[in-house]
């Protein structure tokens, strides 16, 4: 056998291994019947014991702005604040901001953010002084909160003695592009699935919004990261490797809805943004203080693999290809196919998962949703692993800057009856 | 909600109730009973057939790295079943070497038919039926003399009904969990690239598991998972196929596609079954010959089962394979019935313990009175005959007799069939030179290897498998019409020969 085979066979095995246990992982919820219901919340006990401060940064965001607070304000929760965060420089969106807590006085708070260099966690660190609830919750100006959230996540906080709750986030706008419907199942996944196997597992990655914190704790941890490109997954794992007990839930019903990028560019510049937050989280080294030696290992392939999961989604098909026409030995061209059965899989349950999908938030899946979905996998591998490629190349040669992503408001459309998305 | 616990709290051990193993007792010891009177005079009954030694001589193709045959591999069936056989199959050989080569290979397959014991009563278990009714379902299926008959067998058919049974076990799968339906499915894809005709009673498999996800939050994953193993480990074999460019029909190589066609088009049928003397009716009357009660309960069984819920996945089984026999005009192979056994003895068990379990007291014990009669007046006298024919027969003196003769021979070019194929070369015999009858006149490679047609072969070994149909292959006639017999082994009707060819005309 020559070196070519020996080098495609293992090449194919490690791929395949990888992208098996990526499977293995994110199907974690659907498990059994038991573990898709331990993922739910609680139903509440009608009782409310904390207040909350929501915190919501906006910056550029005068399109969506006023309606997420209204959404927020209709809460059946008693107990909680609005501080929304503007930036010195944006007068527009500190005017909508102003009008909107003109509308409802005590409950709202403008807050405005002097850093010279703009970024999430700095504004969140601004109005962090300004906090009177116990617990802190962080929103993006484009959210669509439920209003039972609130008195979900209080329950939760106390049936569990939590020190941080993560609710769900789902991308809604699946109709919008070929890209915005693999982004959506992404995130369907993550937060249905994965996030609870990485909550059980003792390492957890918390996400950009719907998070809350107890706010002494909060405190303790001395905020948000203002330098680092993802500080919800920094967030998470300062306050893992701290002891914090995390819980996470989902349920359709009360998820938070949000709008993918409204482009394959603002796709790619926010994909790079994660990844290199994931990059410099992993240099960080925060996560060598975790528990135990599992949790460490977790934690480390769980902040590198975006980079594998992306350069494998490409390498895959390029293995088959060179399978095919390479004229392999046979034997050595049926190893090379072994990485395509997971990633096959993964495929199938993609399919399953739009079905699901459509199912629980009453959205009509059409036959060419589906044939989207199959269609567009080689080409968002593609994305990503572009988004990985710039990720590395940008810490590389340090360019540390936020690059925002924008919000048209194309996730509020998809609330009209499933009929007219459809048309 | 899942929780994140970093420091898990101190927990008492809980205490643990002694397991309950008694399903593990009984099913292991049933099993090893019937394993026990399955090997026994596994080499002497029944006659050594000639599909086993074909299976077994490729299985040694695996073996020996000459591919999925020792002659073209022709897509005539997947090769799974005989590279699982060419895993177990050197064993027994090098144990035992005065064995011949088909008695070696019926022991490599005693572990195959164990688990497929086990899995019969698993599988009664997962359907909900109590311990006794599965342990009667292993007993039909075990002790049946159609089963001590055929599960001796080098069949390929044995591999695939333990595949399927494999998967049934896992769609039933207790905890409903995600990957066990993926393993079905897979097991299913295995079964199928095994014996292809198992293809027909997937259906069976797909009634389980939509039985057992049904009121379920994950029966949609379930599916997805099932179609996932199925296709993905299926799809192995088109590929292996398309790799070799041989999946499409083309001149001057053979194809998947085009074996598949000549299986489904050109396979001339063995007749109906009601139609006396067809091949079909003939066969059917055979199988009856050695076991009618597991037939006639089965059939009726199974159209009974089709009621009932829990047992509507075997039904389902059963009444495909019935339905597919029925067909006029199809083709009946002989060793069909292996597929259709352990549905039926599953149907009888849960038909039985469904009757008894609706009864009243004294219709119960009534009902079961009449079970224990009808079992040691009708099923004990019929299945004692045919199992003690199966511990006590020696049917293939006459082969041994002949690999003995041929071992004691210098090696020579020989013509012989399928079952002593293996046992020649073995012997030392190269393997060019040692062929199987019929390729002499149907496969042009081996033609081309004897120049001199016929002239070129030194000896014959006339078996009643190389006189089947006489006049149909020319070079086989013209070297029995010129050779004369230097030894011969057996009684008349299963007469062997030893022929030294008569290279002059006489």
């Amino acid at each position: 056998m020559t070196l070519a085979a020996v080098v495609m066979i293992f090449v194919s095995l490690v791929l395949a291994a990888f992208a098996a246990v990526t499977l293995w992982w994110t199907m974690h919820a659907w498990r059994t019947p038991e573990t898709l219901a331990g993922t739910r919340f609680a139903p509440p006990d009608g009782e409310q014991h904390l207040t909350f401060s929501l915190l919501l940064p906006a910056r550029h965001e005068t399109a969506v702005l006023e309606h997420t607070v209204e959404r927020l304000l209709r809460s059946t929760h008693e107990g909680f604040e609005i501080i929304i965060i503007v930036g010195h420089d944006d007068p527009e969106t500190a005017e909508v901001a102003n009008r909107v807590a003109l509308g409802a006085p005590g409950r709202i708070l403008v807050v405005t953010d002097h850093n010279e260099q703009k970024n999430k966690p700095r504004a969140l660190n601004t109005a962090l002084p300004y906090v009177r609830g116990d617990v802190v919750g962080v929103f993006d100006a484009e959210d669509q909160v439920h209003p039972l959230l609130l008195e979900h996540v209080d329950h939760a906080f106390r049936a569990t003695d939590a020190d941080v709750v993560q609710g769900g986030v789902q991308l809604i706008n699946f109709h919008s592009s070929w890209y915005s419907l693999q982004n959506c199942l992404e995130y369907f996944f993550w937060f249905r699935s994965r996030l609870h196997l990485h909550a059980r597992k003792g390492f957890i990655p918390l996400g950009g919004n719907t998070v809350f914190v107890r706010s002494d704790v909060l405190r303790r941890a001395n905020g948000w990261d203002g330098t680092c490109l993802a500080e919800d997954c920094d967030l998470g794992v300062r306050l893992s490797s701290r002891g914090a007990k995390v819980v996470v839930a989902y349920d359709a019903t009360i998820v938070t809805r949000e709008e993918t990028p409204g482009s394959v560019t603002a796709l790619l510049k926010q994909r790079t943004r994660w990844h290199q937050g994931f990059l410099q989280v992993l240099r960080k080294g925060e996560w060598r203080r975790l528990p135990t030696w599992r949790a460490r290992m977790l934690a480390r392939y769980t902040l590198t693999s975006p980079f594998l999961q992306a350069f494998s989604g490409v390498v895959i098909p390029l293995g088959v290809a060179v399978a095919i026409w390479a004229q392999l030995p046979v034997f050595v061209a049926l190893v090379t196919f072994l990485p395509v059965l997971p990633m096959a899989a993964t495929l199938m349950f993609q399919i399953v998962g739009l079905h699901d999908f459509g199912r629980q938030y009453d959205l009509r899946i059409r036959w060419h949703h589906y044939a989207k979905l199959v269609l567009g996998s080689f080409p968002y591998a593609l994305v990503l692993s572009t988004a990985a490629l710039r990720a590395v190349w940008r810490e590389y040669t340090g360019k540390r800057n936020w690059e925002l992503t924008t919000h048209v408001g194309a996730h509020l459309s998809a609330t009209r009856p499933a009929t007219e998305v459809a048309a | 909600m899942t929780v994140l616990e970093l420091v898990k709290p101190a927990q008492e051990e809980p205490v643990q109730a002694p397991r309950d193993r008694s399903d593990l007792y009984l099913s292991v010891g049933l099993t090893t009973v019937v394993l026990a009177l399955l090997a026994w005079n596994i080499t002497g009954f029944p006659t050594a057939s000639d599909d086993e030694g074909t299976y077994l001589a490729q299985a040694w193709a695996v073996q020996h790295g000459k591919g999925l045959a020792h002659y073209t591999y022709w897509y005539d069936h997947p090769p799974l079943a005989w590279i699982q056989l060419a895993a177990g199959s050197w064993l027994p050989g090098l144990i035992a070497p005065s064995l011949i080569a088909v008695a070696a290979g019926r022991i490599a397959m005693l572990p195959l038919q164990a688990a497929g014991l086990l899995l019969v009563y698993v599988v009664g278990r997962r359907m909900g039926l109590p311990r006794w009714a599965a342990a009667v379902g292993l007993l039909t299926y075990g002790l049946s003399p159609l089963f001590l008959t055929m599960g001796r067998q080098i069949y390929l058919d044995s591999f695939a009904v333990v595949w399927l049974l494999a998967a049934l076990a896992l769609a039933l799968s207790p905890r409903k969990h995600l990957w066990h339906f993926a393993a079905a499915g897979a097991a299913a894809a295995i079964a199928v690239l095994s014996k292809e005709t198992i293809l027909l009673i997937l259906p069976a498999v797909l009634v389980a598991m939509w039985q057992n996800t049904a009121r379920s939050t994950t029966r949609p994953w379930a599916f997805g998972a099932f179609a996932s193993g199925l296709v993905l480990v299926g799809c192995f074999y088109p590929l292996y196929a398309l790799l070799r460019g041989e999946l499409f029909p083309g001149e001057g190589h053979v194809s998947l596609i085009g074996a598949v066609q000549f299986q489904l088009g050109s396979r001339s049928g063995s007749g109906s079954i009601f139609e006396a003397g067809s091949g079909a009716n003939s066969l059917v009357r055979s199988w009856l010959y050695y076991d009618s009660v597991i037939l006639v309960a089965g059939i009726a069984a199974t159209i009974a089962g089709l009621a009932i819920r829990r047992l509507r996945p075997v039904s389902v089984a059963g009444a495909i394979l019935i339905l597919v026999a029925l067909r006029p005009g199809g083709y009946l192979p002989a060793m069909y019935v292996v597929q259709v056994l352990p549905f039926f003895a599953l149907a009888v068990a849960g038909v039985l313990a469904w009757t008894i379990g609706r009864l009243d007291r004294w219709f119960k014990w009534g009902a079961i009175a009449l079970a224990v009669v009808l079992a040691a007046t009708v099923v004990a006298p019929r299945w004692y005959v045919g199992d003690r024919r199966a511990l006590t027969a020696n049917d293939n003196a006459a082969y041994v007799q002949a690999a003995e003769y041929l071992r004691a021979q210098p090696p020579s070019t020989v013509v012989v069939d399928d079952v002593l194929w293996l046992d020649c070369v073995n012997a030392g015999y190269p393997e060019q030179r040692v062929i199987w009858f019929y390729k002499l006149d149907l496969d042009t490679e081996v033609a081309a290897r004897l120049p001199g047609g016929w002239r070129d072969v030194d000896y014959i070994v006339s078996t009643p498998a190389v006189r089947q149909d006489p006049g149909t292959l020319p070079t086989v006639t013209a070297l029995l019409e010129n050779s004369t017999v230097i030894a011969s082994f057996g009684p008349a009707d299963g007469l062997i020969e030893i022929r030294q060819v008569l290279k002059e005309p006489q």
